[in-house]
């Protein structure tokens, strides 16, 4: 520590080199999350189908996509139910 | 027994692969190992220059490869190391003209004529990257304390994960004084950041550029700071695994020992 970094610490500045660390992690987790358009696809495509077993959904109405914020990711799916297919099924 | 072959990686240009190689290589063989350093960047040759062996090219790794040559033939020998050999890149070939079953190959080769043999792969992912790992046994990942290669060092060593080989990290160009005042990651920083385990640390160095300029291997150069980290990590590639990484820190003055006291991290 020299005598610069000691008036820097009692004028309560932050290190330059801690806001590159935490830039840092936040771009390796980014990077890490990273998904092609493909991936999504195939995922959409995915829960759409095994959704469809249990609910009759409004497949124009899906959307999914990752939402991320500070310190978190979040995959985010979200469909409207048209109505749940056993409820039909029990009906008929 | 047949030798190593280690590359010499970064994923970012220009934080001193080659300069990171010619050193290595000259602390191994000055150590009495026979050792190849080969430059992988065919089309932009350049570990020739730092070893001040540029005059000296006859054959190039593609006419190895290609079999114009033999090995023996296009090895340029050292002025001033025994037992150091230099394999240089084609300058005039496209880089794909070498594909990683040729490295295999020739990696094959090396193992019996050399103890170690170290590859200066070219910056990037690319082909010249996908050739170098082909053929390693082992890696070597070099980055400065900066965001960008710290994130591409992070990127080639998941890449070299997904292969198998093992990298190991080396901080080149750390500057005390920065990260004395915060200014500088540490490599402690580095360390928490990467998952990967520590091979050395080298200070930033003038007599990098004066050793450069006159194509003398730094490790020959009195009093280099960097030359000497430089040779610890030959001692710990080969016998000496366990040998101390000093920490270039340096020692605490009185002004530091005061602002240690100020400090509320420490």
């Amino acid at each position: 520590m020299t005598f610069n970094a000691i008036l820097k610490k009692l004028f309560n500045k932050t290190d330059t080199k801690d806001v590159a660390k935490k830039r840092l992690k936040f771009a390796l987790i980014y990077d890490k999350l990273e998904v092609s358009d493909d991936l999504l696809k195939n995922l959409q495509q995915d829960l759409v189908e095994v959704i469809s077993r249990y609910f009759e959904i409004d497949r124009d109405a899906i959307n999914l996509d990752i939402r991320r914020s500070e310190d978190s990711s979040a995959l985010v799916f979200n469909t409207p139910i048209v109505s749940a297919r056993h409820c039909r099924e029990s009906t008929a | 027994m047949d030798g190593k072959v280690i590359v010499v990686t970064s994923g970012k240009g220009g934080v001193g692969k080659t300069t990171v190689t010619a050193a290595i290589g000259a602390a191994m063989a000055m150590q009495g190992k026979r050792v190849a350093v080969v430059d992988m960047d065919i089309g932009l040759r350049n570990l020739d220059v730092v070893m001040g062996l540029e005059n000296r090219i006859v054959f190039n790794i593609v006419d190895v490869i290609q079999g114009k040559c033999k090995i023996k033939q296009a090895a340029v020998k050292d002025r001033r190391i025994d037992n150091l050999f230099l394999i240089p890149a084609s300058q005039s070939h496209e880089k794909n003209v070498i594909r990683p079953e040729n490295m295999i190959w020739l990696a094959g080769k090396l193992r019996k004529e050399f103890d170690f043999t170290f590859l200066d792969c070219p910056a990037g992912i690319e082909q010249g990257f996908k050739n170098s790992i082909a053929a390693a046994d082992e890696a070597i990942v070099v980055c400065t304390p900066e965001v960008s290669s710290v994130r591409d060092a992070d990127r080639v060593i998941g890449l070299l994960y997904a292969r198998s080989i093992k990298p190991r990290l080396i901080i080149n160009r750390i500057v005390p004084k920065m990260v004395e005042n915060g200014d500088m990651l540490s490599h402690e920083d580095v360390l928490d950041v990467l998952s990967v385990d520590l091979l050395g640390l080298v200070v930033m160095d003038d007599k990098v550029v004066v050793s450069t300029n006159t194509g003398t291997p730094l490790v020959m150069q009195k009093d280099s700071a960097a030359g000497s980290a430089f040779q610890r990590i030959g001692l710990r590639l080969d016998g000496h695994p366990d040998l101390p990484i000093e920490n270039p820190m340096g020692q605490k003055g009185f002004w530091k020992k005061l602002g240690a006291k100020f400090s509320r991290k420490n």
